[in-house]
């Protein structure tokens, strides 16, 4: 019964946060009044939320945190702001930025929703006759499907729906459902194949195999090589449907698993009051000796920046236990750390 | 056995049984394709993480529930733990076989499971060369959803973590996941019961460097593996339908061998014996275990199984040996010591090892011989040399075979030559040989193609609105081939009552008296007083 109602109130959760103005992890972010989240206090912070609902929230944040991890080095670091509309330009234009913002959440919603079912919280997972690929005479005779397959249909279902109620006409609601369904294809292009034999004496005359989910590191990985390689897209007319074509013929058209775009990016360097999350780079670290975009360089749009010696305080020879143990001694040393200006 | 069912049938006849066979071959493999679903399922349980308060050990174990009523407590991961300050001996991973709602069942025969632990890659807290992992671990299980758990098995176990970081040890790819080989967890050779619970421990003890340097673990997952229940009845029905087949027909083969005047010969004795291997494994004992708690029913099968092949092999050897044409008397099964002994120390080897593992998975259901490292040397021993064996028997059987073919082609030049019941008995003897030859190699051929096939493919073809299973279409397409193929073998190689060459042969002479005496090395032994031996009295009265 107690899973019945979490399935209720993770459907109820999914249907407010898809209420909002932004994906849902977007506005789990807004909650932070930094930018960027690095703890996950945040989640405690919400009113209203039960403990299993600020569980899911808490898997978000994971996600905000794989977003961070991916953008480290760049010139946007998957800052939010405490302000509304979460994202400001950003993410409300069509960019590069909010493609992968959207691949990524698709994909971290599927995520966790196929972790809930092997943990045993969500009850019909792979056993959902809603889901395609079950057969009709149940567990005992066959089995059930992947709990993949279930996560990437709720994905499907609850991400995609209020892309769908916008109606498939709108360029930009295309471009979302595509990047939402290239960030689900990251998770099941990328799936490994595990093979069991137990056969006579363990021979693989029988051989038993599974997919297994990648690490969400990976998943994130993937997303970010797609954010790299993005399509640049428009809206063309081909007979009575609109579709996304790339905005320069000479390329060859996206896959699946692309990302797409309709607007450039802006160059994230200056801080824009009336834009929230344009943060700028002012203040950012940068790497004195790299060419690429975290080099100081690029990072500072070459205005500059500022060197100055910093004793760190870093913990060393450490004793670890394999959860929950650590101990340290503390070792200084002194760093040169770069800013921009 | 010079006149088998086989020489005397005519070709019409002949056509008709191998339509008749292969329409029950078509059968069987659509019976796999169509009916069962895939033999296996794989299912993911990612183990929750449970935290032990208990102060001092209370009488009995506790047993830690995921979900359901009755809960741990859980936490979500360690950087929880750190903050609460719970230690790592305190920590229960637990796992309920199988998910919310459903429940396991005795068809599905067996349940094996694997355990792989996920590790982050930490700087300053890497896993170590050759690290063991100690877990301790306890299964239980109950038939309702209410009553107390009881403790079938509880174990502390060591595996090899072999786990290695495919990108750079460097502080930026902190977090990534070690790719980590699966290890061998548990196998249980029935499932009697509703549910289990599964609930480890990994203890650390620094003094005694238990769990030690063996990284920063994140989750432990669990996939547990079963025969499906849809796959069980399809494959009881098939077994229950094909025992009293081949019982039949061995019934039948021992009766007309026994009502011929003379002894039976060493090939027939094989045939009869591969009859009764062929059903040994086809009783089907499996139903008891679908109301018996009986453990010991995976480690059965697998000895039919290997009782059956062991059959098999040797009968090819002594088929091909009775079949050499030259002037050596064999007809005692001492005579292919060379060739059976490999087989025969092939298939202990494997025995041993066998019981080594299932065996001793009898009593502890978690123990795995690839877990320790002598156990891993001597489990490699005993399947290399059962692997050597294996080829030097393949080396005798085509050096054979190559013999027989050798032979058979001396013998073409010289049939025209010959008396006609002479001709006609190197006739037989040579249609019987290529026949079998034929046959067995078309057989072996769909094993192999097939077993390609199905670990190849994904498992099941999808075709219109059908889809077909590979995999089980493979087992009882090829499981009902080699029944087939014994029960063609005591059809058609029993001995026939018609005679051929009894009035032709004495206007027929002329063959000089060495290849009399050629003739009857190679057939007495075979035919006994019956037909040559008559025709020859018959030549020397004349």
């Amino acid at each position: 019964m107690s899973s019945g109602c979490l399935f209720r109130s993770l459907l109820m959760l999914f249907l407010a946060l898809l209420s909002a103005n932004a994906s849902n992890w977007l506005y789990l972010a807004k909650l932070s009044s930094v930018g960027s989240i690095s703890d996950e206090e945040t989640c405690e912070k919400l009113r209203g939320l039960i403990q299993r609902q600020v569980q899911i929230c808490k898997r978000n944040v994971e996600v905000m945190d794989a977003c961070q991890y991916q953008f480290r080095n760049r010139r946007w670091n998957c800052s939010t702001l405490d302000s509304m509309p979460v994202f400001g330009k950003v993410v409300t234009q069509g960019t590069r930025e909010a493609a992968f913002v959207y691949a990524l959440s698709a994909a971290s919603v599927a995520y966790a929703v196929t972790r809930a079912c092997s943990s045993g919280e969500l009850e019909k997972c792979g056993c959902d006759r809603n889901v395609h690929g079950v057969s009709p005479q149940g567990f005992q005779w066959s089995g059930c499907s992947d709990n993949i397959a279930y996560g990437v249909a709720f994905s499907q279902s609850f991400v995609d729906a209020r892309e769908r109620g916008k109606g498939q006409s709108s360029s930009r609601a295309l471009m979302n459902l595509h990047n939402n369904e290239a960030g689900r294809k990251a998770i099941l292009n990328h799936m490994r194949i595990d093979c069991k034999c137990h056969g006579v004496s363990g021979s693989c005359e029988v051989k038993t195999c599974w997919k297994a989910m990648p690490p969400f590191r990976k998943v994130g990985n993937v997303i970010k090589e797609k954010f790299d390689g993005a399509t640049e897209v428009e809206q063309r007319k081909v007979g009575t449907t609109r579709v996304l074509m790339p905005r320069n013929s000479q390329f060859k058209p996206h896959t699946d698993e692309d990302l797409v775009y309709l607007d450039p990016s802006p160059d994230f360097c200056e801080h824009d009051p009336r834009t929230p999350g344009m943060l700028g780079t002012v203040g950012r670290f940068c790497n004195k000796t790299s060419k690429a975009i975290d080099g100081c360089e690029l990072m500072c749009c070459g205005r500059g920046f500022h060197t100055q010696e910093v004793e760190v305080v870093d913990r060393c020879s450490c004793k670890f236990h394999w959860c929950c143990y650590v101990k340290c001694k503390q070792c200084r040393k002194m760093v040169e750390m770069h800013t921009c200006r | 056995m010079a006149g088998a069912i086989i020489e005397n049938m005519s070709t019409k006849k002949l056509v008709i049984v191998g339509i008749v066979l292969l329409l029950f071959q078509a059968f069987a493999f659509m019976v796999g394709g169509l009916i069962a679903p895939s033999p296996t399922t794989a299912v993911h349980y990612l183990a929750t993480k449970c935290v032990d308060n208990q102060k001092g050990h209370l009488q009995g174990r506790k047993w830690f529930m995921p979900w359901g009523p009755n809960q741990c407590d859980k936490i979500r991961d360690f950087d929880e733990a750190m903050a609460k300050r719970i230690e790592a001996n305190n920590i229960v991973f637990s796992v309920h076989i199988p998910l919310p709602n459903k429940e396991m069942s005795p068809w599905f025969q067996f349940m094996l499971v694997i355990l792989q632990f996920d590790i982050a890659f930490k700087l300053y807290n890497q896993i170590e060369d050759k690290a063991m992992v100690t877990i301790d671990v306890s299964l239980a299980y109950r038939d309702d959803t209410v009553s107390e758990w009881t403790e079938m098995a509880h174990s502390l176990e060591q595996r090899k973590l072999s786990c290695n970081f495919t990108t750079a040890k460097i502080i930026e790819n902190e977090g990534r996941y070690y790719e980590c080989d699966l290890l061998p967890f548990m196998e249980v050779g029935t499932v009697s019961h509703k549910y289990y619970l599964v609930n480890i421990r990994l203890p650390v003890n620094e003094r005694k460097k238990v769990n030690v340097g063996i990284g920063e673990i994140k989750d432990i997952r669990l996939v547990g593996i079963h025969q499906n229940g849809g796959f069980t009845k399809v494959w009881f029905a098939m077994k229950t339908f094909l025992t009293p087949s081949i019982l039949i027909i061995m019934i039948w083969y021992w009766r007309r061998i026994t009502m011929m005047t003379r002894p039976p010969v060493l090939l027939e004795k094989v045939i009869f014996a591969l009859g009764i291997s062929m059903t040994f494994i086809n009783i089907p004992v499996e139903w008891f275990s679908i109301g018996f708690d009986w453990t010991w029913m995976l480690l059965f099968g697998d000895i039919r199984q290997g009782i059956f092949y062991a059959m098999l092999l040797s009968f090819w050897i002594i088929f091909c040996g009775e079949h050499l044409m030259d002037q050596t008397e064999r007809n005692r099964f001492s005579m292919y010591w060379k060739q059976v002994g490999p087989i025969v120390f092939g298939s202990l080897c494997l025995f041993i090892f066998d019981m080594c593992e299932r065996g001793v998975q009898l009593t502890n259901p978690f123990y795995s011989i690839w877990a320790s490292d002598v156990g891993t040397e001597l489990a490699m021993a005993f399947i290399i040399v059962a692997g050597i064996c294996a080829c030097l028997y393949f080396l005798f059987l085509c050096f054979m075979v190559f013999q027989v073919f050798r032979n058979i082609s001396g013998k073409r030049t010289s049939l025209p030559a010959m008396t006609k019941a002479r001709r006609l008995h190197y006739e037989g003897l040579i249609f019987r040989f290529k026949f079998l030859m034929l046959v067995t190699l078309a057989c072996a051929a769909m094993t192999v193609i097939f077993f390609i096939i199905s670990q190849v493919n994904e498992g099941h073809w999808h075709w219109g609105d059908y889809t077909v299973q590979i995999n089980s279409a493979f087992f009882t397409g090829i499981y009902g081939m080699w029944n087939l193929y014994v029960f063609a073998l005591m059809f058609l190689y029993a001995p026939s009552h018609k005679r051929y060459g009894d009035e032709q042969s004495s206007g027929d002479q002329g063959g000089n008296s060495g290849e009399d005496i050629q003739l009857t090395t190679t057939i007495t032994h075979a035919d006994g007083p019956t037909e040559v031996y008559r025709m020859m009295g018959k030549e020397s009265q004349e």
